[in-house]
């Protein structure tokens, strides 16, 4: 499983699962995937292992007997910018949206697909390494623009009279994008991608088609819109201010 | 109740009353006869000893007339006649006629200008004379008066007066107990009505008389128990969820070394159904202890948003965007009952048609499909939990028919309703009802 001849380039992973059952097919995968692969199967054996590896990212799961998972969530996020990935289950919503605001990257949700998993880490590792600028949570909080509210933990957009306008998985990570950039001209195929991280769902329909549905629903007029902008040679961009709540 | 009780002490009232009415006339038959059975026996004597008749005072003088005094057409006292009669039979005296009439006392009477103060007093209350006319063998009239109580009418009064003292005295603190024991029974019902094991409320207060503070306790301590269930319930169910969860999880990691793409989608698509299965009996058993408050939602965006996500997923499910539509509920369970009914359209019907309407009252969601339908006799039981209709639906599909229990329990849980219905042409229309 230790591929010490890669060691250097290829990723460290830090998997931390008490069920065995989970943690070691995934460790295998994701070895199988070019990744270097440290299980632990607690808490403490992480910090452990965080102390004598460098460790790229961790996989951590939120329930786990002893600490948990988003304990050691703030752990690693007070010593340092390791990328941390929660494995949590439906039933645990409000920990998974604790968990995002204590500073974890991105969350799958048990039964995850692994090579979604895969993924993400991909993402988030190829981000650390662009910038090394940490996109702290991104979804966590709740984003104020021209009179609406989009709260990001429970997936809502709120109007000024604070009647909830719901919205389908592809608008809302459309929204999300652009609400977490404003004024920044995205291209549709950097939506696209920035859309995609989330759910397998929403991204063979063009993203013309969404951001029509989206202007429908919060621009005042849809044919002359004020907010959604459309940027000559190819692109949108969110013209409002937004503040972070 | 009060009122009853108010009815009943007036008829005991009234009762008492006849009864004491008829003591009294008796009491004054016999006051009014005595004396003047006396005084005519007396009066007759001194006639047959050929005396000269006096006394009595100037204004009831027992006097000696050709001609009885009494008009004709007055109205007589029957009962005060006949026990004369019989008196004066007793004592000797023999009477042809006997006439009595009763005549009111005026204060300004000449006759009471010889009477003492306090005799004037009197009569006046009494408020009447009786004249007796008592005729001789000899055709001679012996003529007295004697002072007449009224039959006053101040009786009625007194009845009235008493009836009130009695309403105070009995009614007030039986109302008063009454309240005592009702009010806290009242409480009680609405707090048993009222009650959702999710919500957290006080106990009720315990008040009022012993046995209703026993029902009181009794009911916090169920009230307590019931809770305690619910929250044993949940916890079991979480368990369950990540203990199931779990060697899912596993699996589903599990299968990504099958080398067979088809084999391995397949797999995946079976993890995904049960884990469908899982959420939807976590979230059915979970429904009574809702976690999000209810919220002021634009219906038509719900809607819409729940058939987007099914039209990016590649399937065909219609809806014409509608207007904005304020409804209070929480969206995510509402959002949960809709996608049940849309894959429920879709599994059996490939593609679905969804209509919003509104009328000021009501507001109706309807899931059509162009599926086999249900029997019409079975419509009703596929709400019930792990209900399949194998006959007519198609049984490939798989489910354990939880989908449209939970749709039914959360609609009903928002205070609608969920009905089946066969289409003309084929196929079913499920309609969500909710109240604005």
């Amino acid at each position: 499983m230790l591929n010490t001849d890669t060691m250097g380039d290829t990723p460290h992973l830090l998997l931390v699962d008490d069920e065995r059952s989970i943690r070691e097919p995934l460790a295998q995968f994701l070895t199988r995937q070019g990744f270097r692969v440290t299980q632990a199967g607690d808490a403490e054996g992480a910090r452990a292992r965080m102390t004598a590896y460098a460790i790229d990212l961790v996989i951590l799961d939120i329930m786990m007997p002893g600490e948990d998972g988003l304990s050691l969530t703030r752990h690693i996020r007070e010593s340092g910018e390791i990328p941390v990935i929660l494995l949590t289950a439906r039933t645990e919503e409000t920990d998974r949206i604790v968990g995002l605001e204590m500073g974890a990257d991105d969350y799958v949700v048990k039964p995850f697909s692994p090579r979604e998993l895969a993924a993400r880490v991909k993402v988030i590792l190829r981000r650390a390494a662009a910038g090394g600028v940490r996109q702290h949570a991104p979804e966590s909080g709740s984003f104020a623009f021209a009179g609406w509210v989009l709260k990001s933990g429970e997936r809502t957009l709120v109007d000024r009279d604070g009647v909830s306008v719901p919205l389908s998985t592809g608008e809302y990570n459309l929204l999300h994008a652009l609400v977490t950039r404003p004024r920044q001209v995205l291209t549709r195929d950097q939506l696209l991608d920035l859309t995609q991280g989330r759910e397998a769902a929403a991204f063979d329909r063009a993203i013309d088609n969404q951001v029509s549905r989206l202007r429908r629903k919060i621009e005042a007029d849809p044919k002359a819109p004020d907010l959604i902008k459309t940027v000559w040679g190819g692109g949108y961009t969110l013209a409002a201010e937004v503040t972070r709540l | 109740m009060a009122l009853l009780i108010a009815v009943a002490l007036f008829l005991a009232q009234a009762i008492n009353f006849g009864l004491l009415l008829q003591e009294r006339r008796q009491a004054r038959l016999d006051q009014a006869t005595g004396p003047a059975v006396t005084r005519i026996v007396d009066a007759d004597e001194r006639i047959a000893a050929g005396k000269k008749i006096g006394g009595g005072g100037s204004w009831s003088r027992t006097r000696v007339l050709a001609a009885s005094p009494i008009p004709p057409g007055a109205e007589r006292l029957g009962d005060i006649e006949r026990a004369l009669r019989v008196a004066l039979t007793d004592a000797g005296v023999k009477a042809n006629r006997i006439e009595t009439q009763v005549l009111p006392i005026s204060p300004n009477d000449p006759r009471l200008r010889y009477v003492s103060q306090s005799r004037i007093e009197r009569l006046l209350r009494a408020g009447a004379e009786l004249v007796v006319a008592v005729e001789r063998p000899d055709g001679q009239w012996i003529v007295l008066n004697i002072g007449w109580t009224r039959n006053d009418s101040t009786i009625l009064w007194r009845l009235f007066a008493q009836t009130a003292i009695l309403y105070g005295v009995v009614l007030v603190p039986l109302l008063w107990a009454g309240r005592r024991i009702s009010r806290p029974l009242r409480r009680l019902a609405a707090a048993a009505r009222d009650f959702h094991p999710g919500t957290a409320t006080e106990p009720i207060v315990e008040s009022g008389p012993q046995d209703v503070r026993d029902v009181i306790v009794a009911f916090n301590a169920l009230r307590l128990r019931v809770t305690a269930m619910l929250d044993e319930k949940d916890r079991m169910l979480g368990a369950i969820g990540h203990d199931l969860r779990t060697p899912l999880a596993a699996l589903r990691v599990r299968i990504e070394s099958v080398e067979d793409d088809t084999d391995r989608a397949k797999m995946a698509d079976t993890i995904a159904e049960m884990n469908r299965t899982l959420d939807d009996i976590l979230s059915l058993a979970r429904l009574g202890r809702p976690s999000e408050p209810p919220t002021e939602v634009d219906l038509a965006a719900l809607v819409d948003a729940v058939v987007e996500d099914f039209r990016d997923l590649g399937h065909s499910v219609g809806f014409e965007e509608a207007d904005r539509l304020q409804v209070r509920l929480r969206p995510s369970p509402m959002r949960r009952a809709l996608r049940n009914l849309i894959e429920n359209a879709l599994k059996y019907g490939k593609s679905a048609e969804v209509t919003l309407t509104a009328t000021p009252h009501e507001v109706v969601i309807a899931v059509c499909d162009r599926g086999p339908g249900i029997p019409a006799d079975r419509l009703g039981d596929v709400f019930e939990a792990f209900t399949r209709l194998e006959t007519s639906r198609n049984k490939e599909t798989g489910g354990i028919g939880l989908g449209l229990a939970l749709a039914h329990a959360i609609v009903r849980e928002a205070g609608g309703d969920i009905a089946l219905e066969n289409r003309d042409g084929g196929g079913l229309i499920a309609r969500i009802t909710l109240a604005r």
